[in-house]
């Protein structure tokens, strides 16, 4: 990364601020969507002095990585059992397709009188979210070993279990972790929307208390926040799959 | 003849294992009393009858000319904007952060500002969804043009092949599998904010069709909707993928060669 690009980053948010500041003493937008940019600014920085911030950010935190980890338990262990036998792989390819296409949020009705309102409904929307990008990709990771590396391991007779530790395990890794960071992004998205839905304690429902209290600006901030928080996940998960998967990404670069 | 014996057994592998948890859902369900998991066939029987009167049906309409318009809106601004940024490094370079950080954002949180300011008729609703489906095909598009074999660029550029002829022919075509990717993409966040903006404020829609009948407490039309809502999602995301392989036909036919 140069410091040429670094400025020219820097250049574009500070195109985007003046513009915004612009239309703002333009009247372009309504300000109940898009609050002035003074007003984001002012609340963007008051808003660490209020004491709900914190307990917000923890919470929708905590179930969003509560509802991964459930996901990644159930999804990683029945994802390489698929991959690693083509039969069952069929079997369940169209219960694949069909769980993967179901917005789970439209069982947040059903949820709510079934579970009720609270934190387990929410982790179980976020688990159910998260399972199926961490199950598909562990899935392709384990069918995508070379024919090579497959027949050798068998000409060799190497005992199933030990070709799951060092042949299939390692191949899928990659491919979990990309499931994994997909997960990561999406449990934010889904913990807002499961707060916006239910008014479970979190971002979302602060977004929607700040909205009835018409303090536009607020909502208009934890909004940005919690975009914030998607975006720093994913960077401490690249941090971490970087630590993790050294040798795969040596590779990668020979 | 043994073609079709070894297709026959193709499918018979891909379907047993739904119709045997469809078919024990049915039976295990059969004399259940209890009020959050009705009887399937009183599931299906009452969506039925919903349908047949005709209410499901004009929500289901409801709900795709919304999901309809805001993924067109999407598209075409996704792909716009996305030939342009990927065309100029620079621009490439430098918006890369803000727009993983837009892309970032959950949608979801914009939907009560929107709908409180806006009001829940199907204006707000389609913002909602061209603004949360605009990332992924905007981001594939950038990607796309981004991999373009440079030789097409420069014999482009050789032959001077004017703009807009230059952006239909090479630039889309080339970029066309990444675009479909992304449009794909959004097909399944169309269908999560269409739900939660008709959970949040509406009066018509397959989101209103679920939570009015929770809020009467009619859980098997609840379920049957939600149902609904999934095989909508399960049949658009087929359909496209077919439509995808059409289209790109030439694209897989070119890969499976190589």
């Amino acid at each position: 990364m140069t410091l040429g690009l670094r400025v020219k980053q820097l250049l574009v948010i500070a195109g985007v601020f003046l513009a915004w500041s612009l239309c703002d003493s333009l009247q372009v937008f309504n300000p109940d969507v898009i609050p002035p940019l003074s007003s984001v600014a002012s609340a963007a920085l008051e808003m660490f002095s209020r004491s709900e911030l914190y307990p917000a950010i923890w919470l929708t935190l905590r179930d969003s990585l509560a509802g991964v980890a459930i996901a990644a338990l159930l999804g990683i262990p029945l994802g390489l059992w698929i991959g690693m036998f083509p039969k069952v792989e069929l079997s369940t390819r169209i219960l694949l397709d069909f769980g993967r296409a179901f917005p789970v949020i439209a069982l947040v009705p059903i949820f709510i009188l079934i579970i009720g309102t609270n934190h387990s409904a929410k982790i179980t929307m976020i688990a159910i979210a998260c399972f199926f990008p961490i199950l598909v990709q562990t899935i392709y990771g384990a069918r995508h070993i070379s024919a090579t590396v497959t027949d050798t391991a068998i000409s060799f007779r190497i005992p199933a279990a030990l070709r799951f530790r060092k042949v299939t395990l390692p191949a899928a890794l990659p491919y979990i972790a990309t499931g994994m960071r997909l997960s990561l992004s999406i449990s934010i998205l889904v913990a807002i929307a499961a707060e916006i839905l239910t008014s479970v304690p979190g971002m979302g429902t602060e977004v929607r208390l700040a909205r009835t209290y018409n303090e536009v600006s607020v909502a208009f901030v934890y909004t940005l926040y919690a975009g914030l928080l998607g975006v720093a996940l994913t960077a401490v998960w690249d941090f971490l799959e970087g630590k993790m998967l050294a040798w795969h990404h040596r590779d990668g670069e020979l | 003849m043994e073609k079709y014996k070894a297709k026959l057994i193709g499918y018979l592998w891909l379907w047993w294992l739904p119709v045997a948890i469809v078919v024990l859902w049915w039976l295990g369900s059969q004399n259940s009393t209890s009020f959050f998991f009705p009887p399937l066939s009183k599931i299906l029987s009452v969506t039925l009858r919903d349908l047949g009167s005709g209410v499901l049906w004009s929500h289901l309409f409801t709900s795709l000319a919304n999901m309809v318009m805001g993924l067109s809106i999407a598209t075409f601004l996704g792909v716009a904007f996305g030939l342009l940024i990927g065309e100029l490094k620079g621009l490439r370079e430098a918006t890369a952060p803000f727009l993983n950080f837009l892309r970032a954002i959950p949608p979801a949180a914009i939907v009560p500002i929107v709908i409180v300011a806006l009001g829940t008729d199907a204006a707000p609703k389609v913002f909602l969804i061209s603004f949360a489906c605009i990332w992924p095909i905007l981001l594939n598009t950038i990607d796309g043009v981004r991999g373009i074999n440079p030789q097409l660029i420069e014999t482009a550029r050789a032959f001077r092949i004017p703009f807009s002829l230059r952006n239909r022919r090479i630039y889309i075509m080339a970029a066309l599998p990444q675009i479909m990717a992304g449009i794909r993409i959004s097909l399944a966040i169309a269908l999560v904010l269409m739900v939660i903006s008709e959970f949040v404020g509406a009066s018509k829609g397959l989101g209103f069709y679920i939570r009015e009948q929770k809020e009467a407490f009619a859980m098997a039309e609840a379920w049957g909707g939600t149902i609904l809502t999934g095989f909508l999602g399960y049949l658009l995301s087929a359909i496209f993928l077919r439509f995808e392989r059409w289209t790109l036909a030439w694209h897989f036919q070119d890969r499976d060669n190589a």
